[in-house]
C-alpha cells in the first residue's frame, strides 16, 4: 500500500463508542444515534479495507447500534395518553447507554490503577525467595559428625571396593632371527619336516611373523633346509637340509 | 528489651521477611503489645521519611514492607536481572480493574462489561497470579467466579481492597444505583441483598 492510515486501537466496541463520542464532544445521554451508526460502520470498513480482522464483538455492536437505529425511527404507537408516556420513558438507547457508562466507569479506574502500576513499578524490594531460604534454619542432617567421622566413612567406602588390579603390561615380544633359526632347526630336528604353516602356528604378532619368515629365508640361503611344494597353493613343507646333503 | 530495642527488632522483621510482614506476626514474634507495634511502625515510617533515606516502610497488602524509594528506581534498576516486564495490555488491565471492584465476578459478567471476550486477558492475570478462582457462582453451569489475590495487592502496592483508587466514590455510586433500582421496581432487594454479600466474599478471599 503506498498510504498509511492511522488507527488508533481499539479495546473493543464500547471503546471505540466511546472514544466516537468523546471525540465530537457527544452527550452520552443523549446520542445521536443516526451519526454514531455511521462513523461506527465507517470505521469497520475501514479495518476491512485495511483487511484487518474486525472481531464479531464490533459487528454484534454495529448490528445492535442499526437496531436502535431502527427503533427510534419507528414511529411510536399511540393508544393512549399514559402508554405514550411509558413509551417515551423507555429510550432505546438506554441499555446501551447504561453499558458504555458503565464501561467508561471502568475504564477510567483501569486508567488509575495503571498509574499505580508504574508508580510501584519504581519501588524495588528485595528480590527472594532464594536469599529468604538461606535465612531458614534447617534441621543440620551433618550435625555431631566430625570431620574423622567422614574420613572413617569415605575409607570404609574405599575398603569396600575391589582392589584396584593393575593393568598388565605385555612386554614387547623381541625375538631375535637368529633365535628363530635356532627353534625351527631345533624343530626339524625333533619332527624331521614342519609345515610352512606350522610355523607360524602360534603368534600373532607382526614383528615375530616377519622375523620367522626371514629366520627362515636365511637358514635357506645357509642352506640349511630346504622348502618344497607338492602342487601350486599347495602345503609348503620344510624339511632339514642335512638329509638332502647326506642323500647326495 | 527496651523501645529502641525493640524498634531495632521490628525493622530488622520487616526487612528479612519475604513478604509484607503484618501487626499480629509483629506482636507475636517480639511478644509486644498491638499498641506498642503500631506505634513503633508509625516511628519507623516517619523516620524513613524525614530523613530522606534510599529506603521506605510501606504498608501493602495489610502488612509492612522495607523497600526502595521511588527516587532511586533509575539506578536501582540497574541491578534487576530481570526488569519488571513491562506493564499489563490495556485489556488486562480495564479486566482486571473490572475483576477488583466487582469481584467475586464471572468471566461472562466481566464480559458484558467489557463488550469483548475476556479469555486472553484472564489468562495473562491468572498467570501473573493478579487474580485466582474464587468459588463458583450459584446459577445455571455453575460458572467460576474470580477474585483478586495477595498478589494484586503487592502489584499496586494497596494496603487492602478498601484502598483501591477511587474506591469511596465507586461504593458511593453503586449504593445510589442500587437505592434507584429498589426506587425504580420490586427487583432492588434482591438486587441489593446480593450485591452485598459479593462484597463480603471479596474481602474474606483477600483475607485468607
Amino acid at each position: 500500500m503506498s498510504y498509511l492510515v492511522h488507527l488508533d486501537v481499539f479495546e473493543g466496541p464500547f471503546d471505540l463508542l466511546l472514544h466516537l463520542i468523546e471525540r465530537d464532544e457527544l452527550d452520552i445521554y443523549d446520542i445521536p444515534i443516526a451519526k454514531v451508526t455511521a462513523e461506527f460502520l465507517e470505521y469497520i470498513s475501514t479495518m476491512q479495507l485495511l483487511n484487518l480482522h474486525v472481531a464479531s464483538d464490533f459487528m454484534v455492536m454495529a448490528a445492535t447500534l442499526i437496531q436502535i437505529k431502527a427503533r427510534m425511527l419507528l414511529p411510536k404507537p399511540v393508544v393512549c395518553e399514559e402508554e405514550t408516556v411509558l413509551a417515551e420513558e423507555e429510550d432505546p438507547r438506554q441499555e446501551l447507554v447504561e453499558r458504555l457508562i458503565e464501561y467508561k466507569k471502568f475504564k477510567e479506574l483501569a486508567i488509575d490503577l495503571r498509574a499505580r502500576e508504574e508508580e510501584f513499578a519504581r519501588v524495588f524490594v528485595r528480590p527472594l525467595p532464594e536469599a529468604a531460604d538461606r535465612l531458614v534454619i534447617e534441621e543440620n542432617p551433618l550435625k555431631d559428625l566430625s570431620v574423622w567421622d567422614l574420613l572413617e566413612a569415605f575409607k570404609n567406602v574405599l575398603d569396600s571396593l575391589a582392589p584396584e588390579e593393575e593393568p598388565v603390561v605385555a612386554p614387547k615380544e623381541e625375538i631375535s632371527i637368529r633365535q628363530r633359526m635356532k627353534e625351527i632347526i631345533a624343530g626339524l630336528a625333533v619332527s624331521g619336516r614342519i609345515r610352512f604353516r606350522d610355523l607360524f602356528g602360534n603368534t600373532n604378532s607382526k614383528a615375530a611373523l616377519v622375523t620367522g619368515f626371514m629366520a627362515l629365508l636365511e637358514l635357506m640361503r645357509l642352506r640349511k633346509v630346504r622348502v618344497s611344494q607338492d602342487m601350486t597353493f599347495g602345503e609348503i613343507m620344510i624339511a632339514a637340509a642335512v638329509e638332502e646333503g647326506a642323500s647326495e | 528489651m527496651n523501645l529502641l530495642q525493640a524498634r531495632a527488632v521490628i525493622e530488622a522483621l520487616i526487612f528479612a521477611s519475604p513478604e509484607p510482614i503484618g501487626v499480629p506476626q509483629l506482636c507475636d514474634y517480639t511478644g509486644l503489645s498491638k499498641h506498642t507495634v503500631q506505634q513503633i511502625l508509625n516511628d519507623l515510617g516517619e523516620e524513613y521519611r524525614k530523613e530522606h533515606r534510599g529506603l521506605q516502610m510501606i504498608e501493602v497488602a495489610k502488612g509492612y514492607q522495607i523497600c526502595t524509594h521511588p527516587f532511586c528506581a533509575p539506578y536501582v534498576e540497574k541491578l534487576q536481572k530481570n526488569p519488571r516486564s513491562t506493564g499489563l495490555s490495556q485489556a488486562a488491565m480495564e479486566t482486571l480493574a473490572i475483576i477488583g471492584y466487582k469481584q467475586p465476578i464471572t468471566r461472562a459478567e466481566i464480559e458484558v462489561l467489557r463488550g469483548v471476550r475476556v479469555d486472553s486477558a484472564l489468562n495473562t492475570l491468572l498467570e501473573k497470579d493478579l487474580i485466582r478462582e474464587a468459588g463458583r457462582k450459584d446459577t445455571p453451569g455453575r460458572p467460576i467466579l474470580y477474585g483478586t489475590t495477595r498478589a494484586f495487592l503487592k502489584y499496586f502496592g494497596l494496603k487492602e481492597l478498601s484502598d483501591l483508587p477511587g474506591i469511596d466514590q465507586w461504593l458511593q455510586e453503586e449504593i445510589l444505583r442500587e437505592k434507584n433500582n429498589e426506587d425504580a421496581g420490586d427487583d432492588g432487594d434482591a438486587g441489593d441483598g446480593g450485591s452485598s454479600s459479593d462484597d463480603s466474599d471479596a474481602n474474606n478471599a483477600v483475607e485468607q
